[in-house]
């Protein structure tokens, strides 16, 4: 991936979500951490333009997330906190599908694909469940399928093991690991972060340390007093 | 709700094309109403029901989906008894509990998403009109049968912290909390919609 901030904020209404940031962003696997209400949700959002930046600008490969909104969307895939909000559709292969049907794609591609992408994540058994009738491991891999299937080249994935129980927070670990696309995970699950190639930690709105799992967890314990 | 009301199945009406269910039903519909004679109208129901319960369903989960609609249509029915002659009764019945199979076989038989692109398909020419944007409706129509189930499964918890905190549980103030929630998730899912890319073509 290529991510490039340059001189980025974000501001709320009076709040400085996010303070001036110049950062560059270049390895396959990137873990975001720091405490609640530190920013960390804010500065994944300003990666694929759902959030826009109030000062500067934010690069991803090679686009502007404000002049190529659109582009920057099939670029970096989100995988939202409540991956239950994300599926759009009330049936697994129809929400699947549905991202593919925005592009315009013919039925014959659509259908293809939504079978190679369930197939590709363990879930082909669920192609016509409800998806409110979904356990949280398999919502959460639906949801990443669902945004996988229309070929992002970056994938950010906000909490992805949020409410899950150790069986299933380990399975959707599992699929992380081995995806092919470039991650980008903001979690408050360390083992999920101990491995990635850069940790970032924010703390009120700001990057306060930028390095490798080992060193910013150490510092994110001595940040959060515990 | 066509969400829960789909049935897996491979029947030739499994088959068929979503616009002829569709363009069948019109017709039917429009059809039963030309005429008032029970003489016709029982082939009709007879064929509806013969088509419904071909369809996979178990008796009990055929008549589980149709029975508070036929119980209100008998209701009616017994009303009607003190108001007109029974053979227009009886036509009244007939022609209403064969409409009420025949839709019940199409729900059963058509995915939310065949459905869905049905509809976008049959909007095209409003919105060539520019009178609606066809993906809009159909968007819609998926979203509310997407939300309804979790919505109720939102108004259930709203109601068990009521009572879990000894809180009289009254309309007013489990929808002051719901309609908050759902607003909040609402904004998510707007976001979501952009991030799956929707317009994006």
């Amino acid at each position: 991936m290529d991510i490039r901030l340059t001189d980025c904020s974000v501001r709320f209404g009076d709040r400085e979500a996010l303070h001036p940031l110049t950062l560059a962003l270049g390895e396959r696997r990137i873990g975001i951490i720091g405490l609640n209400g530190s920013g960390k949700t804010t500065f994944a959002r300003l990666i694929n333009g759902l959030v826009k930046p109030t000062t500067g600008r934010v690069e991803v490969n090679g686009l502007d997330t404000v002049k190529d909104d659109r582009a920057v969307l099939a670029e970096a895939g989100f995988i939202f906190q409540n991956p239950q909000h994300q599926l759009i559709m009330p049936i697994v292969s129809d929400d699947i599908a549905f991202g593919l049907k925005n592009r315009g794609l013919p039925a014959k591609e659509i259908s293809l694909r939504t079978e190679a992408v369930l197939a590709r994540f363990g879930v082909s058994h669920l192609a016509r469940r409800r998806v409110h009738e979904l356990s949280g491991g398999e919502t959460q891999l639906v949801a990443m399928a669902s945004v996988v299937v229309t070929g992002p080249k970056i994938l950010i994935l906000d909490e992805p093991t949020n409410q899950l129980d150790l069986r299933n927070r380990r399975m959707v670990a599992d699929t992380i690991e081995a995806l092919d696309e470039d991650t980008i995970v903001i979690t408050h699950d360390l083992g999920l972060v101990e491995r990635v190639e850069r940790l970032l930690l924010f703390h009120e709105g700001r990057l306060i340390a930028d390095g490798s799992p080992g060193e910013t967890i150490r510092y994110y314990h001595e940040v959060a007093g515990c | 709700m066509l969400t829960s009301l789909y049935v897996e199945g491979q029947t030739w009406f499994h088959r068929a094309p979503v616009r002829a269910k569709l363009i069948a039903l019109l017709a039917l519909s429009i059809a039963l109403f030309a005429t008032n004679s029970p003489l016709l109208l029982l082939p009709a129901f007879l064929l509806c029901g013969g088509l419904y319960f071909s369809l996979g369903l178990t008796l009990r989960q055929a008549f589980a989906r149709v029975g508070v609609v036929f119980f209100t249509i008998l209701v009616l029915a017994v009303v009607n008894l003190f108001l007109i002659p029974v053979p227009d009764v009886l036509a009244l019945v007939l022609r209403l509990m064969a409409l009420v199979l025949f839709a019940a076989a199409v729900t059963a038989t058509t995915t939310i998403g065949a459905f869905m692109d049905e509809v976008t398909v049959l909007l095209r020419p409003l919105e060539r009109l520019g009178l609606v944007r066809a993906a809009d409706v159909s968007l819609a129509l998926g979203l509310v049968l997407r939300f309804v189930p979790d919505i109720f499964a939102r108004y259930q918890a709203i109601r068990e912290a009521h009572r879990a905190r000894g809180v009289p549980i009254r309309p007013l103030t489990i929808i002051g909390p719901l309609i908050i929630l759902t607003l909040k998730d609402a904004d998510t899912i707007a976001a979501a919609i952009d991030a799956r890319g929707f317009r994006r073509q």
